[in-house]
């Protein structure tokens, strides 16, 4: 089983990678952050002896992405499977962020994730089942206020990956949208999720189990997995009220989160 | 002069010991998260003693590639300046999170900074120790006791509890410094594991959830001062002749887990040497 991970070094990427390689998967990792691929390869070959293979990737970059398939095509590898799991989000409202940062958003989120879906799908090992992760939000179920941006551009991979998976059904792709709440991937996201208080604890799921479950849910043929008991009820609700209304709960939500998370980070 | 390393030493009880290894006149090489917290450190040991000998090196030792950068440093700086011999390291570092994370190589936190960074440091340094027929001391906890190594999933990805973490990396400490004596003794190296106590530091409010640092917060306060635990590592290394007992508590020998066996010692050598890619029998020769 050959899987192709992005976003490898970071807190979910490196979960499911970890998950992959217990799995005895071999795995081709890529990443931005070269350092961190390249003690992940050191820690997965230690622990559980698999092939791994790793390539430092800016796949915002046409060139990049090409110097890293000719290396996949030079050594003939073709895949079983594809996470697409690098993201980016900036902290802040739509005009307290940078102009390139915004557009970042949706370079790496939207235009990196088709790139690379494109690329890896078309290098797909014949006559076997491939699996094929997005991951998502469950931002991308609502219209967000203060994470805009991040926000659209999850609820563009949902709707993609959803048509998708009609599209491919018939050629033995299985296409699997995860849409997480909180994960604690990074101390960061972990004091963000601490300034959230009872809402980020209800949203926020362990990572290691929801790496465990994605793997799993994939191959089940599943289409949509939202971790949490919490999250999927705050979901299916959602379907009831106006979108515009969501919008204005998350608003206020989100003001006071921000403010209380800006406090704890001046202490 | 005498060189000690300590690491975690910017804070609890490796400040209070190096604070001590400081003022008895030994040479101490402090190792801290940031260089911010070893520069107030220093400061602070530099202003009790002026002619005082401490120098630190920052490094996140939870990560394998910082353990590897720092031995460098400090092989360069012990070769150049110690006469390539250190008379004591101290694997005093560690913390708590209340969560399953991981490390740049994937592997559990609390394994990975309060066990694997010790083991991978001492196996760079030992050769340096040995030339000094010096001591290995860990920071254990009578917590070790009342648990069993995970063999089957060590870094409890299939069930963590944040105690049950600390615990077993606890007992890892205990059975790393029998692992050692085991190999070393020979060679004049002695390892010991120290039982602080409950001692009033941080550990539980560093980088854990809100319940962890809320329980911690309360029951450190029936702690004793860092100092305390700090003149069981001094005794362990004042006495002229290496002590012969295993691990202690108040400067005294103390009862430990029947878990510490030969057996799980041999296991926890076999399984942390596969983790960090090293074999102490192999590139060192100690046996």
């Amino acid at each position: 089983m050959n899987v192709f991970i992005t976003g490898a070094s970071g807190g979910l990427g490196r979960a499911i990678a970890v998950e992959c390689a217990s799995r005895g998967y071999n795995l081709f990792l890529t990443d931005i952050n070269e350092e961190g691929l390249l003690s992940l390869q050191n820690g997965l070959e230690c622990q559980f002896g698999v092939c791994v293979t790793t390539k430092k990737c800016d796949l915002t970059e046409e060139e990049s992405v090409d110097e890293l398939l000719s290396l996949i095509d030079k050594n003939g590898i073709c895949f079983d499977m594809l996470f697409n799991i690098a993201g980016i989000d900036y902290e802040g409202s739509f005009l307290e962020r940078e102009r390139e940062n915004v557009v970042k958003i949706v370079s790496l989120n939207v235009e990196a994730t088709l790139r690379v879906t494109h690329a890896i799908l078309s290098r797909r090992r014949a006559g076997r089942t491939f699996s094929l992760v997005f991951v998502s939000s469950l931002a991308s179920l609502y219209p967000m206020p203060l994470k805009a941006t991040y926000a659209a551009s999850k609820r563009f991979l949902t709707d993609f990956a959803m048509a998708l998976r009609q599209e491919l059904k018939n050629q033995n792709v299985k296409v699997l949208t995860l849409c997480p709440g909180g994960l604690p991937t990074t101390e960061e996201a972990i004091s963000g999720i601490a300034a959230q208080g009872f809402w980020g604890s209800v949203t926020t799921n362990k990572l290691e189990s929801v790496a465990f479950e994605t793997v799993e849910k994939v191959q089940q043929g599943k289409g949509l997995y939202i971790p949490g008991a919490f999250n999927r009820t705050l979901s299916f609700l959602g379907k009831f009220l106006p979108r515009a209304v969501i919008a204005s709960i998350i608003y206020s939500r989100w003001m006071g989160a921000q403010k209380k998370w800006l406090c704890l980070e001046c202490e | 002069m005498k060189t000690v390393v300590i690491t975690g030493a910017t804070s609890g009880i490796g400040l209070a010991t190096a604070r001590k290894f400081v003022s008895k006149g030994y040479s101490v090489i402090g190792i801290g998260h940031s260089k911010t917290n070893c520069d107030k450190a220093r400061e602070l040991i530099l202003s009790e003693n002026p002619e005082g000998k401490i120098i630190y090196f920052a490094g996140e030792l939870m990560q394998q590639r910082e353990v590897t950068r720092i031995a460098d440093e400090l092989t360069k700086y012990i070769s150049e300046n110690c006469n390539g011999e250190l008379y004591a390291l101290i694997n005093n570092v560690g913390g708590v999170r209340s969560l399953y994370t991981t490390t740049e190589e994937g592997y559990e936190q609390q394994f990975a900074l309060n066990h694997l960074a010790g083991f991978l440091l001492t196996y760079r340094l030992l050769p340096y120790i040995e030339k000094a027929h010096g001591r290995i001391i860990m920071t254990g906890s009578n917590s070790h006791k009342g648990i069993k190594m995970h063999w089957d999933d060590p870094m409890l990805k299939r069930g963590y509890y944040p105690l049950t973490a600390y615990k077993q990396a606890k007992l890892c400490n205990i059975l790393f410094a029998k692992g050692l004596n085991d190999r070393c003794s020979g060679k004049g190296v002695h390892a010991y594991a120290v039982d602080p106590g409950l001692v009033n530091t941080d550990i539980g409010n560093k980088q854990t959830g809100s319940l962890v640092n809320f329980i911690w917060s309360r029951r450190k306060k029936y702690g004793v001062d860092p100092e305390i635990p700090a003149e069981t590592y001094l005794f362990l290394c004042e006495q002229e002749l290496a002590p012969s007992g295993l691990y202690y508590y108040l400067c005294r020998e103390s009862k430990f887990s029947k878990e510490v066996s030969g057996e799980n010692a041999d296991r926890l050598f076999a399984l942390s040497e596969k983790l960090c890619g090293i074999k102490y029998d192999g590139q060192v020769k100690c046996a």
